[in-house]
């Protein structure tokens, strides 16, 4: 038996909290793209845990199914900074901000 | 025969459908043969009828043809049916046959007018309506003819709609016309909750039954309203003098043939129901000796030489009432051809007048026009004279039998004969004193200037045609019967309506001196005031302002119906509509717009506090579900 459950689950939960932070205090897309890649391995790393913990392939299917929609998001995500780059805006999120009711 | 009554019935329908959609494709002068011709056309078919029922016994002249039922509803079924029997023949007559003349003067009269086709297309669809009324073989059916009526009038009245008095004449003449249809339409939910049928003979067999009770009452109280409504009779006759801003052919057809006389018909035919309910009878009688002394009243000081003779109309249909009213139900029908005949006379005469100078219909700006037109003279004559009741022209005959059975109709019927000894007077004075002052004595001013002799030319043909037409029949209409030695016409109606009382030989000659005498009398006095200028012309100031304002029944009908509606609705609408309906619906779409306004303030556009609002909303839950935990 490695660590406990407790411990894989603080480093989930501790991953999830850098990567909300990132994604609510940083401006640049970019660092907001890559907070939201922390968030989400922050999950898949409970996910798997509980998988481990309960001796069942569940959770681990669901994880590489996370891992598979993260990596469409990073796509268009990373399309999307592409596209703003060339229209010559800043990379700022705060002043993307034409959607404003 | 029943093919006939077919033709009869459709050919002026088809006329007007083919004016209708043809359109431009019809010259102007096409449309209006095409109408005249599809009239008389009827004026052929029912003549063929009618001869055809003259070889039948005269019990069996009564036939019912049902084309396909068109309700169906348990036992209760109404058919397009129609009636031949010897009242709606006679009435087709002279409805097909004043028409055709009518439609045919209309051909000059309306020539050069923008809107020919429309006119022809109305009047033939006019003429259709009230075949269908006398034709109509239930009471649904006479409903539809009734009502079509009410819209052809409507529609003709309302002809030269860029004028806002014609317009107003029109609505008050369907709006006056709907209130008789509605009062008819109850009479008839009457006779189907009672015999479970809209048949004629049905609602005859019942009401013997029920003689007295308080449906058949109501039932003839109905149809009395209907017949009020559409003949033009106190307390409803406040349309029909409006109803001269239509052109002149239309005020003829609505007078003579196919509109006020609709009234009368209905009596008739209706004459099983309304003698068990003699009350109701007597009301009719009452209304309609009413009616000829303020018709003849009101007509003492009109100046529109129109509205005299509408005046005329109204009062003449009152002696029609009159012997209806009291079961003298062929005087009564005779009484309507002669006057159908003489009234359309009258009418047309005037159109000439009016033609040649100009439109003017002012009888105080003409005179003397006896020199520039002396044809129309001896027409307008003819019809004054009949009209007023002169031997040997045809009013004398109908007007003095109707008087003649109210003489011998028991004491009520005496009152009556004397209130119609008074109209008999009161004709001849109005009557003459429009011929004299229109065709008597010197030329006026404006005569001179603004004379205007027609061209002779195809149209003006037509016109002269007609005219001289019911010059004839106006003469010689009334010979068909003569008071107590000739009486075909009474024979032929007899199985239709079987009159209640026949006057004495002694009855019928006092009648008829007494309404001749009077009649010269009131001619004389007419000549003394308005010709020979002997008398002067009297002088009240009240009676005359009572008189000019028709005995205020506009202003009473203005005041007790008009004025309460409109303040009621009025009032509903600055107190209820606007306030409550109307602030309910704005308040609601104000405060949606606010609240809209309020939260739109959320929407930032940024995306970190999306983010952020979207991770304190988790945290809330987290922490509630692992508390309510």
């Amino acid at each position: 038996m490695g660590p406990a459950l407790t411990w894989y689950l603080a480093i989930s939960a501790f991953l999830f909290a850098i990567g909300a932070l990132g994604v609510m205090l940083r401006r640049s897309p970019l660092i907001v793209l890559l907070s939201l890649e922390i968030m989400l391995n922050g999950a898949n790393l409970a996910l798997i845990t509980f998988s481990r913990h309960h001796g069942e392939l569940d959770g681990q299917i669901f994880a590489l199914a996370v891992m598979a929609v993260a990596a469409a998001e990073v796509v268009v995500g990373l399309g999307l900074i592409v596209a703003v780059h060339r229209r010559r805006l800043d990379l700022d999120v705060d002043k993307l901000s034409t959607l404003r009711g | 025969m029943i093919a006939a009554a077919w033709v009869c019935l459709l050919a002026p329908l088809g006329a007007a459908v083919a004016i209708t959609l043809g359109g431009t494709r019809w010259s102007r002068r096409a449309a209006g043969y095409l109408a005249t011709a599809s009239v008389a056309t009827s004026f052929v078919a029912a003549a063929v009828a009618f001869f055809s029922i003259l070889g039948d016994p005269p019990e069996e002249r009564t036939h019912l043809t049902t084309a396909w039922t068109w309700l169906s509803a348990g036992n209760f079924d109404v058919g397009l049916t129609l009636l031949v029997d010897p009242l709606s023949i006679f009435m087709m007559l002279i409805v097909s046959c004043v028409g055709a003349l009518i439609v045919g003067y209309s051909i000059g009269y309306m020539d050069g007018d923008e809107e020919e086709r429309r006119f022809f297309a109305y009047m033939a669809l006019f003429v259709f309506s009230m075949l269908l009324l006398v034709q109509g073989g239930n009471y649904l059916m006479l409903l539809v003819g009734w009502g079509l009526v009410g819209l052809s009038s409507y529609l003709l009245i309302g002809f030269h709609h860029e004028r806002p008095a014609a317009v107003a004449a029109a609505k008050k003449a369907f709006i006056m016309n709907a209130f008789g249809d509605a009062t008819m339409a109850l009479a008839f939910l009457v006779l189907i909750q009672r015999t479970g049928s809209l048949s004629f003979d049905a609602g005859f067999e019942w009401s013997e039954g029920a003689a007295g009770s308080w449906a058949v009452n109501l039932v003839a109280l109905g149809l009395l309203g209907g017949a009020v409504a559409k003949s033009a009779q106190l307390p409803l006759q406040t349309w029909l003098p409006d109803a001269m801003e239509g052109p002149t052919p239309v005020s003829a057809l609505i007078h003579a043939a196919t509109m006020v006389t609709a009234g009368v018909y209905l009596l008739v035919r209706t004459a099983p129901i309304f003698e068990q309910a003699p009350g109701v009878q007597d009301i009719a009688a009452g209304l309609g000796a009413a009616t000829i002394l303020l018709a003849g009243l009101i007509a003492l000081v009109q100046v529109d030489i129109k509205r005299v003779i509408a005046y005329s109309t109204m009062s003449q249909i009152g002696y029609m009432f009159l012997g209806a009213g009291l079961g003298a139900y062929a005087n009564s029908m005779f009484h309507l051809m002669t006057h159908a005949f003489f009234k359309a006379l009258l009418f047309l005469a005037a159109g000439l007048v009016i033609h040649a100078l100009l439109g003017e219909q002012d009888m105080r700006k003409m005179g003397g026009l006896r020199q520039f037109l002396p044809r129309t003279y001896l027409a307008f004559l003819i019809g004054a004279l009949a009209l007023t009741g002169i031997p040997p022209l045809s009013g004398f005959f109908s007007k003095d039998s109707i008087l003649a059975s109210a003489l011998a109709a028991g004491t009520y019927g005496q009152v009556l004969f004397v209130v119609g000894l008074a109209g008999a007077f009161l004709t001849g004075l109005y009557t003459f004193r429009m011929v004299f002052l229109v065709f008597g004595g010197e030329p006026s001013a404006y005569a001179r200037e603004h004379f205007h002799r027609p061209e002779r030319t195809e149209p003006w043909l037509w016109m002269g045609l007609s005219v001289g037409a019911l010059a004839v029949l106006a003469v010689i209409g009334g010979w068909i019967q003569i008071a107590g030695i000739w009486h075909p016409l009474a024979d032929f109606l007899k199985p239709a309506a079987e009159p209640l009382i026949e006057p004495t030989g002694l009855q019928d000659l006092f009648a008829s001196v007494l309404a001749v005498g009077l009649g010269i009398a009131g001619v004389a006095i007419a000549w003394a005031v308005y010709s020979a200028r002997t008398i002067a012309v009297p002088q009240s100031r009240n009676m005359q302002a009572v008189l000019e304002h028709k005995f205020y029944f506009d202003e009473l009908y203005d005041w007790v119906f008009y004025r309460p509606t409109v303040f009621l609705t009025r009032t509903l609408r600055d107190y209820f509509e606007r306030p409550i309906l109307l602030g309910s619906i704005d308040a609601i779409a104000t405060s949606a717009r606010r609240i809209g306004n309020e939260v739109t303030e959320l929407q930032t556009g940024l995306v970190r506090t999306y983010a952020l609002s979207i991770a304190g909303g988790v945290t809330v839950l987290a922490l509630v579900f692992v508390w309510v935990k």
